[in-house]
């Protein structure tokens, strides 16, 4: 669901759903890279079985980053695509299945928004091209300098389309990767893999949950299957909760909302490409060491916990006193179907509901009205009761007026604060002569006292040099830009260099023709958005009608695949809700036995022009020759509706639908065009399946290919976990012992394969067969984690909340001296991360997030921390008095290894404690020691200093803090466990 | 008005008689489509039907195809503001021409209208002006209705700028220097101003009496919006005297915005121009230059 709000609103709703995924990294030792052992347990404390992973999510952060360098080729980007998921790989460690699912050839209904998306990424693409030299020309007339800008060929993500050579080749790499894997990687070695490309018709989420589906429905399934999806749209969280199953996590990236983005022209952070005024670069450090290291480059992953959610859910959904037993499986389908209102790939989504504006509360509320009144429940198995659907719409239409009247009077309400907000953080600013640093005037009464005042003259000295440093940059600046301006540049404007001329009346508000809060709001909406008069009852029935079949379309692609391939909502915009009336004969069932597009087909179909290069020559002259006979499908611009939204691409883009009928017509006289290998690429493909030499199945797919048994074989459920399916010979297959050529050159061919390939497909089921929305038997619902309601009459403890998957996780601790350490080093009056600067400007809020000193010291002990204090242990044992502290912070079972995670928290943690308890230790044996420590003790504050948001500078300091840690704690020899034991896989 | 209705008289008219091939022309009506979509749509097909010779009714072909795509084409650019490559374009203006649609809904795209900033893309122009159907709503060159309105903030904003500026120089007055004053003010606004110098003994049409031989003029311009004109010995005293009649316009209560007509190469256009808001009399000195675009087009084409 393309709804970036929805997960903000659910995260936030629903906060102790999301939990922090614990990455171990691979060490350098000796310059040579020493992966991390999947093998072992997994550091999260919970074991998957499954991890499926939505291969778009991750195809295109990896070819064109938005926050790093592009890669400069396709093998770059391939590299990029496996270290991805060697990442996901390693936080996850499934033991049972690794599922792979790229996107194939879509259903219709999303084939719009498809269209949409590329014709728009086209058109964005010619004019930031645009934008680009004019300011460049602009910027450099003015005296700026801008780096030269390289020639390169931009790459087109357009070509991340199920059709075009690029998904060919990835399906290739993808193939050998996962050879390689299987026969190097001991964590891959019981692993089945399914590798389901581009060719295989589908969305990647929806092959994976119809896999899911079916391994539901058949009898071996183990029900209680701990599943982990990977993917970052909001609707993965719906389709997990269609699945009803009990152990099902999401795994993405985290949000980070507002990362600022380098500018295209010069490549630096903190201002837009309008803004670029080709400053020279600001050095990195003091000497430039940072350069290169974007602000938290790498991002971190965190969990999201269904089971969670549905805690919450049934804390929210259950109804008492209904005239029938509350089934609270089927009111989280019911929830699910509420969420479609909201936003969905494929339907527009209602005027009135508004993520943010509480949609999902009114409905639910008016939901549990409905349940009530009906006695019975909206949907069932993924299909719709409409006459309640009709019930829950006319009460919202109720409420319509009411809330178009409060969107604007909040909208008015939220530029007013925000102007006032601009007005009194110029006025905080205070003159010119306001002291700063330690000097600054504190207000009175509040918590934090001002520090008594250190190193009063080098602050002065400082301050000096600080104005200094600013008339100074002004005067370059004047010079600079005034070289060729006419007139010698005055003085007085070089202050303004740095001002922003931001006035709230600076960016003029698109104009709303619709104006929903005025009366006949919808007189004029289905006059400007339809182009119809509001007594045109035909057509509103119309829209209506779409709309009803596209909500049925869309619950039960859900719950039980595509039900029709054809079917889509031909109008750009939604109806109104108070117009769904006498909806209940509006739908009956779809067409059945529809066909998808074959994937050059539908390029045809969602590609503009401008990447017709995909295309085959003929084929491509379809899409500009003023004789084409479908012309009208790629028109080379077109307008974008705001549609009461700030910028361009929240707005609809109003492009024309497809006829398909002509389409085809129009394609068949090209189909003798196409060469063997474009037939190839234009056919249906099937999933793989991809297991090792260790592997149970492994001996019997062997056999297969050894008598050449050409037909669909069963797998015996009691060799792969109960997993069910048929296999197929492949006919280009991997085999074990024949060596695998790699296609990428940088990467060595693989000599000793010991992985096999076949062709898989899900188990098949009747045409009619319903799949049920239900708890399987036997499965096993894990414990609950949030605040029994009832805690503090039944317990005299204090609750204690969970934050992993375990409950008994042990919670790291820092004593006195650590904090008072800790204390020393940082100024406490700055706390939490602030991200760098203005940029990104693309999500609606402003947000960021501030980490405390007391989260980050509430994080759960890794290896390091728990060595670390061991490695104290041993050193402080002669203390007096200190010991059973210590002797209460030692864990259970001691990892052997000297793990180094990347979270920074952590690293905080392990350099505190030791910090902490550094000084007097160190003084009484190793003095020469000293100055490093106390390195460690600054890199420790400045790491708080800078919180997580900054991770580049955090984790290099970080890491080599936590080393010089050890070394400076651990008496010689004591400590590095040696390598050769944990490292050699092979033996 | 009367002429449009009977136009659509005629159509149903003409089906009316055809029953069979009102029928058939009805097939190709698309369910999202409106009546009034459609009956324009239909007006297209009908009107071109004869220049598809090979095309028989009743019976689906290629050429048939290709009429139903540009017709497609046609209703594409008039109702949901899409543009196609010129060649196309020209067709289907051809083709559509005499066909009336009453108030066509306006789009913008995302150049002129959504990052609206600065001059109107060359998509409007096309879209407005290809296929002549928009009697209506055809406008001639110039500013666009809404540019006023586009460009009224910037002033606003300039005018703050020049207010605080003008107070720290001690007011108004003649002894300031009143280009450096004004190009600061612009320039941090993040706009530059452009100065069009033309020496006086080109400019026609003025009064006899007073026409000099020696001596330049110049013209300022801030986002296309005229802001004064000077006359001077040497360019640089032209300047500064258009400075100085760009400023007096600041002295008042606001600024704004407005179109107004004026002469131009001996004809009366309509130009961008900033005003205070004392009602003053509406002589403007002749512009110097046009900075919009289309006007050239026209000249071009008649």
């Amino acid at each position: 669901m393309g709804v970036p709000a929805f997960f903000r609103w659910l995260s936030r709703k629903y906060a102790s759903i999301v939990v922090h995924c614990v990455e171990e990294k691979g060490k350098e030792c000796n310059g040579v890279c020493i992966p991390v052992d999947t093998t072992k347990p997994n550091p999260n404390e919970v074991e998957f079985d499954n991890l499926y992973l939505d291969m778009n999510g991750i195809i295109h952060p990896c070819t064109h980053p938005e926050d790093k360098a592009a890669p400069k080729n396709e093998d770059e980007m391939m590299v990029a695509i496996f270290e991805y998921i060697d990442r996901l790989f390693n936080i996850v460690r499934p033991r049972r299945v690794l599922y792979m699912a790229i996107d194939g050839v879509a259903p219709r209904a999303k084939m719009n928004q498809q269209r949409s998306r590329r014709f728009r990424a086209s058109k964005e693409g010619a004019e930031l091209v645009e934008e680009k030299t004019r300011i460049r020309e602009e910027v450099i007339g003015k005296g700026g300098y801008l780096p030269p800008d390289e020639i390169k060929e931009r790459f087109d993500s357009n070509c991340i389309t199920p059709g075009t050579e690029f998904m060919d080749n990835l399906a290739q790499c993808l193939r050998y990767y996962v050879a390689e894997r299987i026969s190097n990687d001991p964590g891959w070695k019981n692993v089945t893999v399914i590798l389901s490309d581009a060719s295989v018709p589908g969305e990647g989420e929806h092959k994976i949950m119809d896999y899911i589906r079916r391994q539901r429905a058949q009898p071996n399934h183990d029900p209680n299957t701990h599943h982990c999806l990977c993917g970052a749209d909001a609707d993965l969280i719906m389709l997990g909760l269609a699945t009803h199953e009990p152990n099902f996590t999401i795994i993405r990236e985290e949000f980070k909302p507002n990362k600022p983005r380098p500018c295209a022209l010069c490549n630096q952070v903190g201002h837009e490409l309008k803004e670029c005024q080709g400053v020279a670069r600001e050095k990195q450090g003091e000497h430039d060491e940072f350069a290169g290291s974007m602000p938290g480059s790498e991002q971190e992953f965190i969990f999201i916990r269904l089971c969670v959610l549905r805690e919450y859910l049934a804390r929210e959904l259950t109804m008492a006193s209904l005239p029938f037993p509350f089934d609270f499986e089927r009111s989280i389908d019911d929830w699910v179907f509420m969420c479609f209102f909201v936003g969905n790939d494929f339907l527009p989504h209602l005027p009135s509901l508004e993520i943010r504006e509480g949609a999902i509360d009114r409905l639910v509320t008016i939901y549990k009205d409905v349940v009530h009144k009906t006695g019975g429940y909206v949907t069932h198995n993924g299909y719709v009761d409409l006459e309640r659907v009709e019930l829950i719409m006319q009460a919202v239409g109720v409420a319509e007026d009411n809330i178009f009247k409060k969107r604007k009077e909040d909208d008015e309400g939220f530029k007013r604060r925000m102007k006032e907000k601009k007005k009194r953080m110029k006025n905080e600013r205070g003159p010119a002569h306001m002291t700063s640093g330690q000097f600054a005037p504190q207000a009175l009464g509040r918590r934090d006292k001002p520090d008594a005042v250190n190193n009063a003259r080098h602050q002065a000295f400082d301050m000096r040099m600080q104005s200094n440093k600013d008339a100074a940059q002004s005067l370059k600046a004047s010079m600079k830009n005034g070289g060729n301006s006419a007139g010698p540049s005055g003085s007085t404007d070089g202050r303004g260099v740095k001002r922003k001329s931001n006035d709230s009346d600076s960016e003029p508000e698109p104009e709303d023709d619709v104006r929903l809060w005025e009366d006949g709001w919808r007189q004029r909406y289905y006059k400007t958005k339809f182009d119809v008069e509001a007594t045109d009852d035909d057509f509103r029935q119309k829209v209506v009608r779409s709309y009803v079949e596209g909500l049925c379309w869309v619950l039960r692609y859900y719950y039980q695949g595509c039900a029709s391939w054809k079917w889509y909502f031909p109008f750009h915009y939604a109806p109104f809700a108070s117009d769904f009336k006498d909806i209940k004969g509006m739908f009956d069932d779809f067409e059945k036995d529809t066909k998808p597009f074959k994937p050059l087909e539908q390029l045809m179909g969602v590609f503009p022009a401008a990447s017709g290069n995909f295309l085959p020559p003929t084929w491509r002259s379809l899409m500009s020759s003023p004789d084409s006979s479908i012309i009208d499908f790629y028109p080379d611009d077109f307008a974008i509706d705001l549609n009461g939204k700030k910028y361009a691409w929240q707005g609809v883009a109003l492009l024309p639908f497809v006829d398909e009928r002509r389409l085809w017509a129009a394609l068949a006289d090209v189909y003798p065009d196409l060469t063997t290998e474009e037939q190839r690429r234009n056919s249906l493909g099937s999933d793989l399946m991809f297991v090792g030499k260790a592997h149970p199945l492994f001996d019997f797919i062997h056999e297969l290919y050894r008598t050449e048994s050409n037909e669909d074989t069963e797998i015996p459920a009691e060799l792969c976990h109960g997993i069910q399916g048929l296999l197929n010979l492949d006919g280009k297959p991997i085999l074990p012992d024949q060596p695998v050529t790699s296609p990428i050159p940088t990467l060595r061919d693989i000599a000793h394969n010991s992985a096999i390939g076949v062709k898989f497909r899900d188990p098949a089921f009747e045409k009619d067969f319903v799949f049920k929305a239900v708890l399987l038997s036997g499965a096993k619902m894990p414990n609950a984690v949030l605040k029994p309601g009832d805690w503090e009459k039944g317990n005299r403890q204090p609750w204690r909340p969970q934050t992993g998957f375990n409950q008994h996780r042990q919670p790291a601790h820092l004593d006195q001296s650590g904090f008072r350490a800790l204390g020393h080093s940082m100024n406490r009056n700055q706390h939490g991360g602030r991200g760098g600067g203005g940029g990104g400007g693309g999500e609606e809020e402003e947000e960021e997030e501030v980490v405390s000193i007391a989260t980050l010291l509430h994080q759960t002990p890794t290896k390091e921390t728990t060595e670390v204090n061991k490695v104290a242990d041993t050193s402080l044992s002669n203390i007096p008095g200190r010991t059973a502290y210590w002797e209460r912070l030692r864990p259970t079972s001691s990892p052997s290894t000297l793990g180094s995670s990347s979270s920074s928290s952590r690293m905080v943690a392990a350099a505190g404690v030791t910090a902490g308890i550094e000084p007097r230790r160190l003084r009484a044996r190793r003095t020469s020691r000293t100055s490093r420590t106390s390195r460690t003790r600054a890199a420790g504050g400045r790491l708080l200093l800078s919180s997580r948001e900054d991770t580049s500078r955090g984790s290099m300091t970080g890491e080599r803090t936590g080393d010089n840690t050890i070394r400076a704690t651990a008496p010689e020899g004591s400590r590095p466990p040696p390598p050769s034991r944990r490292y050699d896989w092979n033996n | 008005m009367a002429g449009e209705k009977s136009e659509e008289d005629t159509v149903s008219e003409y089906l009316g008689q055809n029953p069979e091939l009102a029928q058939w022309v009805d097939t190709f009506r698309s369910y999202s489509e409106s009546n009034k979509q459609w009956v324009a749509r239909r007006e297209f097909l009908l009107r071109n039907m004869e220049a598809f010779p090979t095309l028989e009714h009743g019976v689906p072909s290629s050429s048939l195809d290709r009429l139903l795509s540009l017709s497609m084409v046609w209703a594409n650019n008039v109702f949901l503001g899409c543009c196609y490559p010129q060649a196309v374009m020209d067709k289907i203006k051809e083709m559509g021409d005499g066909i009336v649609v009453q108030d066509a809904p306006v789009h913008k795209t995302t150049k002129d209208g959504i990052q609206g900033r600065g001059k109107r893309s060359a998509t409007t122009e096309g879209e407005s002006d290809s296929g002549g159907k928009r009697a209506k709503s055809s406008r001639k060159s110039g500013p666009l209705p809404q540019a006023p309105a586009e460009h009224q903030p910037f002033f606003n904003r300039l005018y703050k700028a020049v207010a605080w500026k003008l107070v720290s120089a001690g007011g108004f007055g003649p002894n300031l220097d009143h280009f450096e004053i004004l190009r600061s003010c612009v320039e941090s606004c993040k706009e530059t101003m452009a100065c069009v110098y033309v020496p006086l003994k080109d400019i026609t049409g003025l009064p006899a009496g007073r026409t000099q031989k020696e001596g330049h003029v110049c013209e300022i311009r801030c986002q296309t919006v005229y802001m004064g004109t000077g006359y001077g010995r040497d360019e640089a005293a032209a300047k500064a005297m258009a400075s100085k009649e760009a400023l007096k316009v600041f002295q008042g209560r606001k600024v704004t915005v407005k179109i107004c007509r004026r002469r131009y190469n001996g004809k009366d256009v309509e130009d961008l121009v900033l005003l205070d808001e004392q009602p003053r009399s509406p002589g403007f000195p002749p512009a110097l230059s046009y900075p919009f675009q289309d006007e050239q087009l026209e000249e071009g084409s008649s």
